[in-house]
């Protein structure tokens, strides 16, 4: 009389595994939001099917609750869409990656202007490196 | 030694002095032009208490007083106190270093007018005289060296006192440079005194003496070597004379004072209060009196041919010092010699120290009204515009050349006296006929150079350079005054105190130094050095006065010579390229090892980790989905290790 | 890891590499259309799964219900995460939600079933389909014709797919060869029985006849949410309210002449 849980299990797996994939692979901000819903709906398949092994409504009444934080999730998160499209005119995911790491050359050590040796007066070479100054600036500075 | 000494009136012959020097350093803004009264009131304080402690009963009779300091430090065994001692030749030489630098406080505050860094001048001016007095007044030799030390730090900042001037600068370098090199042997000395002795005070060292030089006689002689090194260095002996003719490039009265009267004569100082040891070292009192006989006829030789004053009388200081330390290297003759011979030594110091400062007074005061020129072939014929400074410039010339019954003739007098003897006592006989010559050509030249330089300078038509503008004329009171009064002791001090003997006694209560006994005129040494003054003076006056061409013919004739001497034997270019260019080269392959070793290493060091961040940077792209992807794989690796489990 | 390994689980490997496959090489790629060959793939890989690892029920009718719904779910699950239009994915996703209630339904959780209609495909689907069609820019974006990291991401997501199937394949392995516990009701804690220490006796069922009669109707959930779980649908009803200001604060205000 009762659908087969390991079934059901298996199905609501895969489900969340495509909602992952979908999450992880596509470049459009409101896709993912739709895969991270699709996950959700592998673990509320997952939670009825429990509820109905066990004889309880537990099951239920938590994804009466997942189903109410996504209602909330999906309206944050197209507003949150609306306001970064308006910054960038893009729902593409990759024009959002300002904390990352800029993918920058490793900077240029500059030569040492060291002492020759017909200078009158030596000067002891600091340590490390000078911190480039503008020129503008050492000639405010004299 | 019966009852104590004042302390306070001893201790205060140091303090004084450093206590201005610390007002004017902490607020010299406040005294501004004032602040030479500070300076001129400590160094009277100083001279009056020294001039107490010369006549005190326990200084002249006994054989010296010293004073426990504060425990300075305590290694092991060896216990360092900052002892004062007092005895005659501390005596004595306290009373002409404060007499002197309160003399030339007095002009400097004349001389220095309107000079910025007026204060700084006079703070470091009685640092000088507290470090000398201390220096003086040590009863050890770590303290002697300390203050050693000081008194060539003092010397640095006085040359240097014009330190935006590059060849101020340099010469102060030069100077302390120099210095290192003599101090380095002096160093070695104490450290072999310490290692052989195992105490550095005067007292214990000396009563030592006579028994490890029995054992050790080797030993002795090295240290004696090493701390006549150290004194070469101060008084400038050659070779390492070449800092005082540079160190002309400080103010005048720092001249005078430092590098004239009182500091230079610190080796001869130290030579005379050590005593006790050379004379057990004959070989180092041999090399003594040679370096000196060499020092004084090189110096000499190069005086005759210069034309800034102010080196005229650089390196008549050093043939002076050369001389000293010809007398001091001397007492190795005989026993019963000995005391005369430092007494001479100790004796021509004193004299010197006043003609010499009132001859480089004199100089600054023709340097202040000249407009800061000092070359002589620039300005002539100055005894009618400034008669005082004349008069009392010949004085100091009289008294330096030997002119009879002068200061400088009766100390010169028995110098020579000390060095004739080894001519027909003792066992180096021929080595002293040489000596001795050296000496007394060195008389005819110093006698020569001298009034070489008065001539050129106050004899001739009346000339003077355009940069003296408004101020030729005589220099001011507070200038003058000082010059009056050092004229006199120049004059007369070594005739009241030298023939009657007066000196010699009292000097010999000082530890290590015998009595004297009967004090003896010799003649016919007055004789020779008389006629050898009178000659190079009417030399001189022949060259220079009656019949300038004979100098031009003469220098014509004796080109070489005279280049020699003008270049100053070519002793600096010699000291570059044989010392200064090899440290370069060692230095540049220095600077290659620094950069293309070290600094490649540490570039390294930086490289490594920037390496790792470069190839891990990867991972921070800020895109969500990466992270999301490694969170992934994290949790199927979790699922992994539970199921392997 | 052995060979042996393989092969007592190449049931669960093969439809598992089939679909790993058939879903990276259906990923956006430069624009190109989905290759048919690697559908049919795909639905190779679901039909070798569902008839490796599915066990058909007790009951022919709901077996077939099931078979159909799961099927259904799981291939518009395959073309909506791999679909170049935004549109399109997104009425794929509300066939994905339609079958998931079609399962619901067959798990006893009418309410649910109905819900989740109303929320998603009448309510979320339809808001996504709006800022679809207005951030849609003129033709397709180029972001919707390729994927990003596709071979790390599949591989990542099928690993713990595996994981999670091998997991199941393992717990079905130990409690019998007749699909788990399908067939029945799990124990119920002993504690639980006693129906004063229950935390949420409203949401047990007893277990009797009538109990489980009573099972998946809309009462037994009302009482279950307004009883035991009342603070936490108020909560729940809070959370709305503040995502709701929340969505209204964030959310740009028109600009002129924009979006």
């Amino acid at each position: 009389m009762t659908g087969v849980l390991h079934n059901y299990l298996i199905v609501g797996s895969v489900l969340f595994v495509m909602g992952m994939l979908g999450f992880l692979t596509r470049r459009n901000l409101i896709l993912m939001m739709l895969s991270a819903e699709m996950m959700l709906h592998g673990v509320s398949l997952n939670l009825v099917a429990f509820s109905r092994a066990h004889g309880n409504y537990q099951g239920q009444a938590f994804t009466a609750f997942i189903l109410t934080v996504a209602a909330c999730e999906a309206g944050l998160s197209l507003a949150l869409i609306l306001a970064l499209y308006r910054r960038r005119g893009t729902l593409d995911v990759t024009a959002w990656t300002d904390l990352g790491e800029a993918p920058a050359e490793l900077p240029t050590i500059p030569e040492h202007d060291a002492p020759h040796i017909e200078q009158e007066f030596p000067r002891l070479k600091p340590t490390g490196h000078l911190p480039e100054v503008p020129e503008e600036e050492t000639a405010a500075r004299v | 030694m019966s009852e104590p000494i004042d302390q306070l009136t001893a201790w205060l012959i140091p303090l004084a002095p450093l206590a201005s020097a610390v007002i004017i350093a902490l607020f010299g803004k406040l005294f501004g032009e004032g602040s030479h009264r500070l300076t001129v009131t400590g160094l009277l304080i100083a001279f009056f208490c020294a001039a107490r402690v010369l006549v005190m009963k326990e200084t002249s009779d006994g054989t010296g007083v010293v004073l426990r300091g504060p425990e300075w430090m305590s290694v092991g065994a060896l216990q360092i106190f900052a002892d004062i001692r007092i005895d005659t030749m501390t005596a004595i030489m306290l009373c002409m270093v404060t007499f002197v630098s309160t003399l030339v406080a007095i002009y400097a505050s004349g001389y220095m007018h309107g000079q910025p860094g007026y204060p700084r001048f006079f703070a470091a001016l009685s640092l000088f005289v507290f470090s000398m007095c201390m220096l003086v007044l040590s009863n050890n030799f770590l303290m002697l060296f300390v203050f050693w030390e000081a008194v060539g730090l003092c010397s640095y900042l006085l040359i240097g006192f014009w330190f935006s001037k590059p060849s101020a600068a340099a010469a102060a370098k030069k100077a302390f440079v120099v210095n290192r090199i003599g101090d380095f042997g002096f160093m070695m000395g104490i450290f072999l005194l310490l290692m052989t002795f195992g105490t550095l005070d005067y007292d214990s060292v000396f009563k030592m003496a006579g028994d490890v030089a029995e054992q050790h006689p080797q030993t002795i002689t090295i240290i004696c070597l090493l701390l006549f090194v150290g004194a070469m260095g101060k008084s400038a002996q050659a070779p390492l004379h070449v800092w005082l003719p540079d160190a002309m490039e400080g103010p005048t009265p720092v001249s005078a004072l430092i590098h004239a009267a009182t500091m230079v004569t610190a080796g001869v100082y130290m030579v005379a209060r050590c005593t006790p040891l050379f004379v057990h070292a004959p070989t180092a009192q041999l090399v003594v009196a040679g370096v000196g006989a060499v020092t004084a006829l090189l110096a000499a030789f190069m005086g005759m041919t210069q034309y800034d004053l102010k080196r005229v009388l650089a390196y008549s200081t050093v043939s002076q010092l050369g001389l000293m330390f010809l007398g001091l290297g001397s007492a190795v003759v005989s026993h019963d010699l000995a005391t005369a011979a430092v007494t001479a030594s100790m004796f021509h110091l004193f004299t010197h120290a006043f003609f010499k400062a009132l001859l480089f007074l004199g100089a600054g005061s023709v340097m202040h009204a000249m407009g800061d020129v000092i070359d002589m072939r620039r300005f002539s014929g100055l005894r009618r515009l400034m008669p005082k400074t004349h008069i009392t410039f010949l004085c100091g010339s009289l008294a330096l050349a030997g002119f009879p019954l002068l200061s400088g003739f009766w100390s010169k007098d028995e110098v020579l006296a000390a060095v004739m003897a080894g001519t027909h006592e003792g066992t180096h006989q021929g080595y002293f006929k040489l000596l001795a010559a050296a000496g007394l050509i060195t008389s005819l030249l110093t006698a020569f150079y001298t009034f070489r330089a008065y001539f050129m300078t106050f004899w001739g038509e009346e000339r003077i350079p355009e940069e003296a503008g408004h101020h030729a004329h005589e220099s001011p009171a507070s200038m003058t005054t000082p010059l009056m009064i050092l004229a006199i002791p120049a004059l007369l001090i070594g005739g009241l105190l030298g023939p009657t003997g007066f000196f010699g006694n009292f000097l010999g209560h000082t530890v290590g130094l015998g009595h004297e006994g009967e004090h003896h005129l010799h003649w016919d040494v007055m004789a020779i050095s008389a006629g050898v003054a009178l000659a190079g003076i009417f030399g001189a006056w022949l060259f220079y006065v009656q019949s300038p061409g004979l100098a031009k013919a003469g220098r014509t004739a004796l080109a070489p010579l005279y280049h020699l001497s003008l270049n100053q034997l070519y002793l600096d270019q010699l000291f570059t390229w044989i010392i200064v260019k090899p440290l370069w080269v060692l230095g540049w392959i220095g600077l290659m090892i620094e950069r293309f070793v070290i600094d490649a290493l540490l570039d390294f060091i930086a490289w490594v980790p920037n390496l790792v961040g470069k190839a891990l940077r990867p991972l921070q792209n800020g895109l969500v989905q990466s992270y999301a992807l490694v969170m992934a794989l994290g949790l199927a690796a979790i699922l992994a290790a539970m199921m392997l489990r | 890891m052995s060979v042996e390994w393989i092969k007592s689980h190449w049931t669960l490997l093969v439809p598992l590499l089939m679909g790993a496959l058939a879903l990276a090489w259906m990923m956006p790629r430069q624009g190109k259309p989905r290759p048919i060959a690697a559908g049919l793939m795909g639905l190779a890989a679901v039909g070798c799964a569902g008839f490796f690892l599915l066990k058909p029920g007790p009951e022919m009718v709901e077996s077939a219900l099931f078979f159909l719904f799961a099927g259904t779910a799981i291939v518009a699950a395959g073309l909506m995460i791999t679909s170049h239009n935004p549109v399109y994915a997104a009425l794929w996703f509300a066939l994905v939600t339609l079958s998931v209630c079609g399962l619901f339904l067959l798990q006893s959780a009418p309410f649910l079933s109905a819900a989740t209609i109303i929320v998603y495909a009448g309510a979320i689907i339809v808001t996504f389909v709006f800022v679809i069609m207005l951030a849609r820019q003129s033709g397709a974006a180029f972001y919707d014709q390729s994927s990003e990291q596709p071979t790390w991401a599949t591989f990542a997501s099928f690993l713990l797919l595996g994981g999670m199937l091998v997991c199941l394949g393992d717990w079905r392995g130990q409690s019998g060869s007749d699909g788990g516990m399908g067939g029945g009701m799990l124990k119920v804690p002993a504690v639980w029985q006693d129906r004063e220490l229950n935390p949420n006796p409203l949401s047990t069922l007893p277990d009797t006849e009538a109990g489980v009669k009573a099972a998946g109707t809309m009462r037994g959930l009302g009482r279950s949410l307004f009883g035991d779980y009342l603070f936490a649908v108020e909560i729940a009803g809070t959370l709305l309210m503040v995502a709701t200001i929340g969505s209204v604060a964030i959310a740009p205000r028109r600009a002129q002449g924009g979006l």
